[in-house]
Protein backbone atom coordinates (compact mmCIF):
# COMPACT_ATOMS: atom_id res chain seq x y z
CA UNK A 1 0.00 0.00 0.00
CA UNK A 2 2.77 2.39 0.57
CA UNK A 3 4.19 1.50 -2.99
CA UNK A 4 2.45 3.72 -5.04
CA UNK A 5 1.86 1.33 -7.82
CA UNK A 6 0.13 -1.28 -5.73
CA UNK A 7 -2.74 1.53 -5.81
CA UNK A 8 -5.47 -0.34 -7.18
CA UNK A 9 -9.14 0.91 -8.66
CA UNK A 10 -10.31 -1.05 -5.26
CA UNK A 11 -8.57 1.38 -3.35
CA UNK A 12 -9.45 4.12 -4.76
CA UNK A 13 -13.00 2.95 -4.40
CA UNK A 14 -12.39 2.22 -0.54
CA UNK A 15 -10.91 5.68 -0.44
CA UNK A 16 -14.10 7.61 -1.54
CA UNK A 17 -15.99 5.52 0.38
CA UNK A 18 -14.21 6.00 3.26
CA UNK A 19 -13.32 2.43 3.96
CA UNK A 20 -9.65 3.18 4.57
CA UNK A 21 -7.17 3.69 7.56
CA UNK A 22 -5.14 6.91 7.90
CA UNK A 23 -2.27 5.05 6.67
CA UNK A 24 -3.69 3.85 3.49
CA UNK A 25 -5.50 6.99 3.12
CA UNK A 26 -2.61 9.16 2.98
CA UNK A 27 -0.75 6.55 0.23
CA UNK A 28 -3.59 6.86 -2.01
CA UNK A 29 -4.07 11.05 -1.15
CA UNK A 30 0.25 10.81 -2.63
CA UNK A 31 -0.97 8.61 -5.34
CA UNK A 32 -3.51 11.36 -6.68
CA UNK A 33 -0.95 13.93 -6.41
CA UNK A 34 0.78 12.28 -9.00
CA UNK A 35 -2.21 10.74 -11.55
CA UNK A 36 -4.57 13.03 -12.84
CA UNK A 37 -6.36 10.78 -14.78
CA UNK A 38 -6.99 8.70 -11.74
CA UNK A 39 -7.69 12.26 -9.23
CA UNK A 40 -10.31 12.69 -12.14
CA UNK A 41 -11.62 9.51 -11.42
CA UNK A 42 -12.40 9.89 -8.40
CA UNK A 43 -13.47 13.11 -8.51
CA UNK A 44 -16.34 11.94 -10.86
CA UNK A 45 -17.44 8.99 -8.79
CA UNK A 46 -18.14 11.64 -6.10
CA UNK A 47 -19.96 13.80 -8.39
CA UNK A 48 -22.02 10.50 -8.92
CA UNK A 49 -22.54 10.11 -5.44
CA UNK A 50 -23.44 13.60 -4.79
CA UNK A 51 -26.12 13.24 -8.06
CA UNK A 52 -28.06 9.97 -6.28
CA UNK A 53 -28.04 12.11 -3.45
CA UNK A 54 -29.62 14.77 -4.60
CA UNK A 55 -31.89 12.58 -6.89
CA UNK A 56 -33.06 10.70 -4.08
CA UNK A 57 -32.37 12.03 -1.05
CA UNK A 58 -35.40 13.99 -0.84
CA UNK A 59 -37.32 10.59 -0.95
CA UNK A 60 -36.31 9.98 3.04
CA UNK A 61 -37.58 13.84 3.87
CA UNK A 62 -40.85 13.22 3.06
CA UNK A 63 -43.64 11.91 5.11
CA UNK A 64 -44.48 7.90 3.89
CA UNK A 65 -47.81 6.95 2.75
CA UNK A 66 -50.96 5.70 5.43
CA UNK A 67 -50.09 2.56 3.70
CA UNK A 68 -46.71 2.00 4.86
CA UNK A 69 -46.99 2.38 8.26
CA UNK A 70 -45.80 -0.57 9.79
CA UNK A 71 -48.69 -0.47 12.61
CA UNK A 72 -51.44 -0.47 10.17
CA UNK A 73 -50.16 -3.41 8.25
CA UNK A 74 -49.80 -5.12 11.86
CA UNK A 75 -52.94 -4.69 12.42
CA UNK A 76 -54.72 -5.45 9.23
CA UNK A 77 -52.22 -9.03 9.73
CA UNK A 78 -54.08 -9.42 13.08
CA UNK A 79 -57.18 -9.54 11.87
CA UNK A 80 -56.24 -11.63 8.63
CA UNK A 81 -55.08 -14.30 11.12
CA UNK A 82 -57.90 -14.33 13.79
CA UNK A 83 -60.33 -14.95 10.68
CA UNK A 84 -58.45 -17.28 9.28
CA UNK A 85 -58.22 -18.93 13.17
CA UNK A 86 -61.95 -18.53 13.52
CA UNK A 87 -62.69 -20.80 10.61
CA UNK A 88 -59.71 -23.28 11.44
CA UNK A 89 -61.41 -23.36 14.85
CA UNK A 90 -64.76 -23.83 13.37
CA UNK A 91 -63.73 -26.94 10.91
CA UNK A 92 -62.29 -28.53 13.99
CA UNK A 93 -65.21 -28.77 15.50
CA UNK A 94 -66.58 -30.33 12.37
CA UNK A 95 -63.93 -32.52 12.47
CA UNK A 96 -64.70 -33.75 16.27
CA UNK A 97 -67.79 -34.23 15.29
CA UNK A 98 -68.19 -36.23 11.65
CA UNK A 99 -64.31 -38.13 12.59
CA UNK A 100 -62.22 -38.44 9.86
CA UNK A 101 -62.87 -39.07 5.93
CA UNK A 102 -63.57 -36.26 3.39
CA UNK A 103 -62.33 -32.65 3.64
CA UNK A 104 -62.22 -31.42 6.70
CA UNK A 105 -64.87 -28.22 7.02
CA UNK A 106 -66.12 -28.92 4.00
CA UNK A 107 -67.94 -25.38 2.87
CA UNK A 108 -65.90 -24.11 5.60
CA UNK A 109 -62.24 -23.69 4.32
CA UNK A 110 -62.50 -25.11 1.57
CA UNK A 111 -59.79 -25.13 -0.99
CA UNK A 112 -59.59 -23.14 -3.51
CA UNK A 113 -58.78 -24.88 -6.62
CA UNK A 114 -54.88 -24.00 -7.08
CA UNK A 115 -54.59 -25.67 -3.74
CA UNK A 116 -56.99 -28.65 -4.92
CA UNK A 117 -54.88 -29.40 -7.47
CA UNK A 118 -51.58 -29.35 -5.65
CA UNK A 119 -52.90 -31.85 -2.76
CA UNK A 120 -54.11 -33.76 -5.64
CA UNK A 121 -50.41 -33.67 -7.28
CA UNK A 122 -48.61 -34.21 -3.87
CA UNK A 123 -50.85 -37.46 -3.40
CA UNK A 124 -50.06 -38.91 -6.50
CA UNK A 125 -46.55 -38.72 -5.73
CA UNK A 126 -46.53 -39.57 -2.71
CA UNK A 127 -48.37 -42.80 -3.66
CA UNK A 128 -46.13 -43.35 -6.64
CA UNK A 129 -42.54 -43.17 -5.03
CA UNK A 130 -42.97 -44.63 -1.31
CA UNK A 131 -43.05 -47.74 -2.56
CA UNK A 132 -40.59 -47.90 -4.51
CA UNK A 133 -37.65 -50.16 -3.13
CA UNK A 134 -34.91 -49.22 -5.22
CA UNK A 135 -35.19 -45.86 -6.55
CA UNK A 136 -37.56 -43.89 -3.97
CA UNK A 137 -35.18 -40.81 -4.75
CA UNK A 138 -32.89 -39.03 -7.42
CA UNK A 139 -30.59 -37.28 -4.84
CA UNK A 140 -29.80 -38.91 -1.68
CA UNK A 141 -30.52 -37.45 1.27
CA UNK A 142 -26.45 -38.20 2.48
CA UNK A 143 -25.72 -35.03 -0.26
CA UNK A 144 -28.04 -32.79 1.06
CA UNK A 145 -26.18 -29.33 0.15
CA UNK A 146 -25.95 -30.94 -3.50
CA UNK A 147 -30.00 -31.56 -3.39
CA UNK A 148 -31.01 -28.23 -1.91
CA UNK A 149 -29.06 -26.24 -4.50
CA UNK A 150 -30.48 -28.52 -7.50
CA UNK A 151 -33.86 -28.07 -6.19
CA UNK A 152 -33.35 -24.67 -5.25
CA UNK A 153 -32.23 -23.48 -9.21
CA UNK A 154 -35.11 -25.50 -10.86
CA UNK A 155 -37.88 -23.80 -8.16
CA UNK A 156 -36.14 -20.86 -9.07
CA UNK A 157 -36.61 -20.41 -5.09
CA UNK A 158 -34.27 -20.46 -2.01
CA UNK A 159 -35.59 -24.16 -0.35
CA UNK A 160 -34.24 -25.02 2.84
CA UNK A 161 -34.02 -28.86 2.90
CA UNK A 162 -36.23 -29.21 6.35
CA UNK A 163 -34.45 -31.34 9.19
CA UNK A 164 -37.36 -33.06 10.35
CA UNK A 165 -34.51 -35.32 13.25
CA UNK A 166 -36.80 -33.64 15.96
CA UNK A 167 -39.77 -35.77 15.08
CA UNK A 168 -38.05 -38.79 14.90
CA UNK A 169 -37.90 -38.75 10.75
CA UNK A 170 -34.93 -38.41 8.00
CA UNK A 171 -34.35 -37.23 4.79
CA UNK A 172 -34.17 -39.69 2.45
CA UNK A 173 -33.60 -37.62 -0.69
CA UNK A 174 -35.23 -35.96 -2.93
CA UNK A 175 -36.44 -35.38 -6.98
CA UNK A 176 -37.55 -33.21 -9.18
CA UNK A 177 -41.18 -33.64 -11.06
CA UNK A 178 -43.25 -31.86 -13.37
CA UNK A 179 -46.62 -30.02 -11.87
CA UNK A 180 -49.12 -28.21 -13.17
CA UNK A 181 -47.98 -24.90 -13.15
CA UNK A 182 -43.83 -25.25 -12.58
CA UNK A 183 -41.31 -27.70 -11.36
CA UNK A 184 -42.18 -29.52 -8.13
CA UNK A 185 -39.44 -30.42 -5.40
CA UNK A 186 -40.71 -33.75 -3.58
CA UNK A 187 -38.60 -34.40 -0.40
CA UNK A 188 -38.95 -37.88 1.48
CA UNK A 189 -38.21 -38.72 5.07
CA UNK A 190 -38.37 -42.16 6.88
CA UNK A 191 -38.57 -42.46 10.77
CA UNK A 192 -37.51 -45.88 12.34
CA UNK A 193 -40.55 -47.72 11.65
CA UNK A 194 -40.20 -46.83 8.02
CA UNK A 195 -42.86 -44.97 7.47
CA UNK A 196 -42.31 -42.39 4.93
CA UNK A 197 -44.34 -38.93 4.83
CA UNK A 198 -43.21 -36.85 1.70
CA UNK A 199 -43.02 -33.31 1.49
CA UNK A 200 -44.21 -31.32 -2.06
CA UNK A 201 -43.11 -28.32 -2.67
CA UNK A 202 -43.92 -25.59 -5.55
CA UNK A 203 -43.38 -22.47 -5.96
CA UNK A 204 -45.95 -19.98 -5.60
CA UNK A 205 -46.64 -16.59 -5.96
CA UNK A 206 -50.01 -16.62 -4.49
CA UNK A 207 -50.98 -15.44 -0.53
CA UNK A 208 -49.98 -17.26 2.57
CA UNK A 209 -52.74 -19.41 3.72
CA UNK A 210 -53.41 -20.91 6.88
CA UNK A 211 -52.26 -24.77 7.42
CA UNK A 212 -54.68 -27.42 6.23
CA UNK A 213 -55.45 -30.74 7.29
CA UNK A 214 -57.74 -33.22 4.78
CA UNK A 215 -57.60 -36.61 4.57
CA UNK A 216 -58.95 -39.52 2.01
CA UNK A 217 -58.43 -43.23 1.20
CA UNK A 218 -56.14 -43.25 4.05
CA UNK A 219 -53.74 -41.27 3.12
CA UNK A 220 -53.27 -37.33 5.47
CA UNK A 221 -52.17 -33.97 3.90
CA UNK A 222 -51.31 -31.17 5.38
CA UNK A 223 -51.41 -28.44 3.15
CA UNK A 224 -49.93 -24.59 3.24
CA UNK A 225 -48.46 -21.65 1.34
CA UNK A 226 -45.91 -19.38 3.11
CA UNK A 227 -43.74 -16.79 1.25
CA UNK A 228 -43.48 -18.25 -2.31
CA UNK A 229 -43.82 -21.58 -2.02
CA UNK A 230 -46.99 -23.69 -2.20
CA UNK A 231 -46.23 -26.97 -0.11
CA UNK A 232 -48.14 -30.40 1.33
CA UNK A 233 -47.13 -32.81 3.40
CA UNK A 234 -48.14 -36.38 2.69
CA UNK A 235 -48.13 -39.21 4.98
CA UNK A 236 -50.23 -42.32 6.30
CA UNK A 237 -49.72 -41.07 10.07
CA UNK A 238 -52.11 -40.17 12.74
CA UNK A 239 -52.85 -36.36 12.27
CA UNK A 240 -50.73 -35.40 15.46
CA UNK A 241 -47.61 -36.56 14.24
CA UNK A 242 -48.42 -35.05 10.37
CA UNK A 243 -49.21 -31.92 11.81
CA UNK A 244 -45.90 -31.78 13.62
CA UNK A 245 -43.95 -32.79 10.94
CA UNK A 246 -45.58 -30.11 9.05
CA UNK A 247 -44.95 -27.33 11.61
CA UNK A 248 -41.22 -28.01 11.97
CA UNK A 249 -41.35 -28.16 7.76
CA UNK A 250 -42.95 -24.80 7.76
CA UNK A 251 -40.33 -23.57 10.17
CA UNK A 252 -37.32 -24.41 7.96
CA UNK A 253 -38.58 -23.48 4.44
CA UNK A 254 -39.34 -20.12 6.47
CA UNK A 255 -35.79 -19.28 6.66
CA UNK A 256 -34.81 -18.84 3.41
CA UNK A 257 -34.91 -15.84 2.40
CA UNK A 258 -37.24 -16.20 -0.20
CA UNK A 259 -39.91 -13.57 -1.17
CA UNK B 1 -44.18 -5.76 19.63
CA UNK B 2 -44.99 -2.09 19.41
CA UNK B 3 -41.43 -1.40 19.83
CA UNK B 4 -40.33 -3.71 16.97
CA UNK B 5 -42.93 -1.81 15.00
CA UNK B 6 -41.66 1.43 16.13
CA UNK B 7 -37.68 0.28 14.98
CA UNK B 8 -39.22 -0.85 11.71
CA UNK B 9 -41.32 2.65 11.19
CA UNK B 10 -37.67 4.45 11.51
CA UNK B 11 -36.26 3.06 8.75
CA UNK B 12 -39.24 3.10 6.45
CA UNK B 13 -37.83 6.40 4.98
CA UNK B 14 -34.27 5.12 3.89
CA UNK B 15 -36.51 2.07 2.25
CA UNK B 16 -38.31 4.33 0.36
CA UNK B 17 -35.50 6.32 -1.13
CA UNK B 18 -33.72 2.96 -2.03
CA UNK B 19 -36.35 1.21 -3.67
CA UNK B 20 -37.03 4.71 -5.57
CA UNK B 21 -33.70 4.50 -6.84
CA UNK B 22 -33.66 1.02 -6.99
CA UNK B 23 -36.36 1.00 -9.65
CA UNK B 24 -36.94 4.89 -10.91
CA UNK B 25 -40.49 4.25 -10.16
CA UNK B 26 -42.33 5.92 -7.37
CA UNK B 27 -45.46 3.11 -7.71
CA UNK B 28 -43.63 -0.05 -7.73
CA UNK B 29 -40.72 1.82 -5.13
CA UNK B 30 -43.56 1.81 -2.36
CA UNK B 31 -45.16 -1.68 -3.32
CA UNK B 32 -41.73 -3.01 -2.76
CA UNK B 33 -41.02 -1.34 0.83
CA UNK B 34 -44.77 -2.33 1.62
CA UNK B 35 -44.13 -6.26 0.73
CA UNK B 36 -41.13 -5.60 2.41
CA UNK B 37 -42.92 -4.47 5.58
CA UNK B 38 -45.69 -7.17 5.78
CA UNK B 39 -43.17 -10.09 5.42
CA UNK B 40 -41.19 -8.76 8.10
CA UNK B 41 -43.80 -8.47 10.37
CA UNK B 42 -45.08 -11.85 9.30
CA UNK B 43 -41.80 -13.09 9.77
CA UNK B 44 -40.84 -11.55 12.83
CA UNK B 45 -41.89 -14.20 15.31
CA UNK B 46 -39.47 -16.72 13.58
CA UNK B 47 -36.78 -13.84 13.20
CA UNK B 48 -34.72 -14.63 16.55
CA UNK B 49 -33.48 -10.34 17.10
CA UNK B 50 -29.85 -11.02 17.20
CA UNK B 51 -28.87 -8.84 14.91
CA UNK B 52 -29.68 -5.10 13.63
CA UNK B 53 -32.91 -4.53 11.99
CA UNK B 54 -31.53 -2.42 9.05
CA UNK B 55 -29.28 -4.85 6.79
CA UNK B 56 -32.45 -7.36 7.78
CA UNK B 57 -34.77 -5.21 6.04
CA UNK B 58 -32.99 -4.40 3.26
CA UNK B 59 -32.44 -8.22 2.36
CA UNK B 60 -35.85 -8.31 2.39
CA UNK B 61 -36.76 -5.41 0.31
CA UNK B 62 -33.75 -6.53 -2.20
CA UNK B 63 -34.49 -10.43 -2.11
CA UNK B 64 -38.54 -9.11 -2.88
CA UNK B 65 -37.08 -6.54 -5.87
CA UNK B 66 -35.06 -9.91 -7.13
CA UNK B 67 -38.54 -12.05 -7.58
CA UNK B 68 -40.08 -9.07 -8.63
CA UNK B 69 -37.64 -8.48 -11.87
CA UNK B 70 -38.24 -12.29 -11.93
CA UNK B 71 -41.56 -12.30 -12.37
CA UNK B 72 -41.51 -9.36 -14.62
CA UNK B 73 -38.90 -10.96 -16.75
CA UNK B 74 -40.59 -10.95 -20.49
CA UNK B 75 -42.65 -8.51 -19.77
CA UNK B 76 -41.63 -4.99 -20.86
CA UNK B 77 -39.71 -3.19 -17.89
CA UNK B 78 -41.94 -0.77 -15.91
CA UNK B 79 -41.27 2.98 -17.38
CA UNK B 80 -38.58 4.24 -15.09
CA UNK B 81 -38.65 7.43 -16.60
CA UNK B 82 -40.68 9.42 -13.48
CA UNK B 83 -36.76 11.04 -13.33
CA UNK B 84 -36.76 14.40 -12.50
CA UNK B 85 -40.82 15.60 -11.27
CA UNK B 86 -39.15 17.55 -8.63
CA UNK B 87 -36.79 20.41 -7.64
CA UNK B 88 -33.45 18.94 -6.52
CA UNK B 89 -34.04 19.05 -3.12
CA UNK B 90 -29.83 20.30 -2.22
CA UNK B 91 -28.50 21.66 -5.26
CA UNK B 92 -26.19 19.16 -6.47
CA UNK B 93 -22.42 20.25 -6.60
CA UNK B 94 -20.33 21.93 -9.20
CA UNK B 95 -20.37 19.36 -12.78
CA UNK B 96 -23.12 17.60 -11.29
CA UNK B 97 -26.32 19.54 -11.67
CA UNK B 98 -26.55 18.84 -15.38
CA UNK B 99 -26.18 15.29 -15.14
CA UNK B 100 -28.88 14.66 -12.66
CA UNK B 101 -31.26 13.30 -15.15
CA UNK B 102 -27.97 11.41 -17.31
CA UNK B 103 -27.05 9.86 -14.07
CA UNK B 104 -30.83 8.70 -13.21
CA UNK B 105 -31.11 7.11 -16.99
CA UNK B 106 -27.67 5.81 -16.81
CA UNK B 107 -28.61 4.18 -12.89
CA UNK B 108 -31.46 2.44 -14.52
CA UNK B 109 -29.44 1.17 -17.29
CA UNK B 110 -26.97 -0.51 -14.70
CA UNK B 111 -27.20 -4.44 -13.95
CA UNK B 112 -29.68 -4.53 -11.05
CA UNK B 113 -26.72 -6.64 -8.68
CA UNK B 114 -24.55 -3.82 -9.37
CA UNK B 115 -27.40 -1.30 -8.98
CA UNK B 116 -27.75 -2.83 -5.58
CA UNK B 117 -24.42 -3.02 -4.08
CA UNK B 118 -23.73 0.82 -5.57
CA UNK B 119 -26.55 2.20 -3.86
CA UNK B 120 -26.45 0.93 -0.66
CA UNK B 121 -22.89 2.23 -0.61
CA UNK B 122 -23.64 5.59 -2.17
CA UNK B 123 -27.18 6.47 -1.10
CA UNK B 124 -27.32 4.73 2.75
CA UNK B 125 -23.62 5.17 3.55
CA UNK B 126 -23.55 1.96 4.62
CA UNK B 127 -20.11 0.56 4.75
CA UNK B 128 -18.62 -2.00 3.12
CA UNK B 129 -19.23 -4.90 5.60
CA UNK B 130 -22.26 -4.02 6.07
CA UNK B 131 -23.46 -4.33 2.73
CA UNK B 132 -22.13 -7.39 1.75
CA UNK B 133 -24.34 -8.60 4.45
CA UNK B 134 -27.29 -7.17 3.11
CA UNK B 135 -26.50 -9.12 -0.03
CA UNK B 136 -25.24 -12.14 1.19
CA UNK B 137 -21.33 -11.12 -0.78
CA UNK B 138 -18.24 -11.78 0.04
CA UNK B 139 -16.49 -8.22 0.46
CA UNK B 140 -14.55 -8.81 -2.68
CA UNK B 141 -17.63 -9.08 -4.59
CA UNK B 142 -19.37 -5.94 -3.54
CA UNK B 143 -16.10 -4.01 -4.15
CA UNK B 144 -15.96 -5.17 -7.26
CA UNK B 145 -19.58 -4.60 -8.03
CA UNK B 146 -19.16 -1.42 -6.96
CA UNK B 147 -16.12 -0.23 -9.04
CA UNK B 148 -17.65 -1.70 -12.08
CA UNK B 149 -20.84 0.73 -11.10
CA UNK B 150 -19.06 3.54 -10.54
CA UNK B 151 -17.00 2.96 -13.64
CA UNK B 152 -20.08 2.00 -16.42
CA UNK B 153 -21.91 4.68 -14.79
CA UNK B 154 -19.39 7.62 -15.99
CA UNK B 155 -18.95 6.10 -19.49
CA UNK B 156 -22.88 6.13 -19.56
CA UNK B 157 -22.87 9.75 -17.65
CA UNK B 158 -19.73 10.55 -20.11
CA UNK B 159 -21.44 10.25 -23.35
CA UNK B 160 -18.61 7.76 -23.99
CA UNK B 161 -21.15 4.85 -24.30
CA UNK B 162 -19.01 2.46 -26.01
CA UNK B 163 -16.51 2.27 -23.35
CA UNK B 164 -19.18 0.17 -21.32
CA UNK B 165 -18.57 -2.35 -23.55
CA UNK B 166 -15.37 -2.36 -22.51
CA UNK B 167 -15.62 -2.38 -18.64
CA UNK B 168 -15.43 -5.76 -17.30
Amino acid sequence: MSDRHTITEADLNAYLDGELQPAERAAVEAYLADHPADRERVAAWRDQSAALRALYGHVAEEAPPARLSPRRLAAERRRRMRRAVTAAAAALVLVAAGGAGGWIGRGLVMPDAVETTLIGEAEAAHALYTPEVLHPVEVNGQDGAHLSKWLSRRLDRTLVIPDLSSEGFSLVGGRLLPAAASAAALLMYENRDGARVTLYVVPNAGKETAMRFSARDGLAAVSWQAETLGCVLVGNLPRETLLNLAKASYGSLDKAPNI
Amino acid sequence: MSGFLDDIEALVPALRRYARALTGNADWADDLVQDCLERAIAKQSLWRPIGPLRPWLFRIMINIHRNDRRRRRGAPEPEALDLLPFEPASPAPQGARLALAETAAALDRLPAEQRQALLLVALEGMSYAEAAGVLDIPMGTLMSRIGRAREALRALVDGTGPRLRSVK
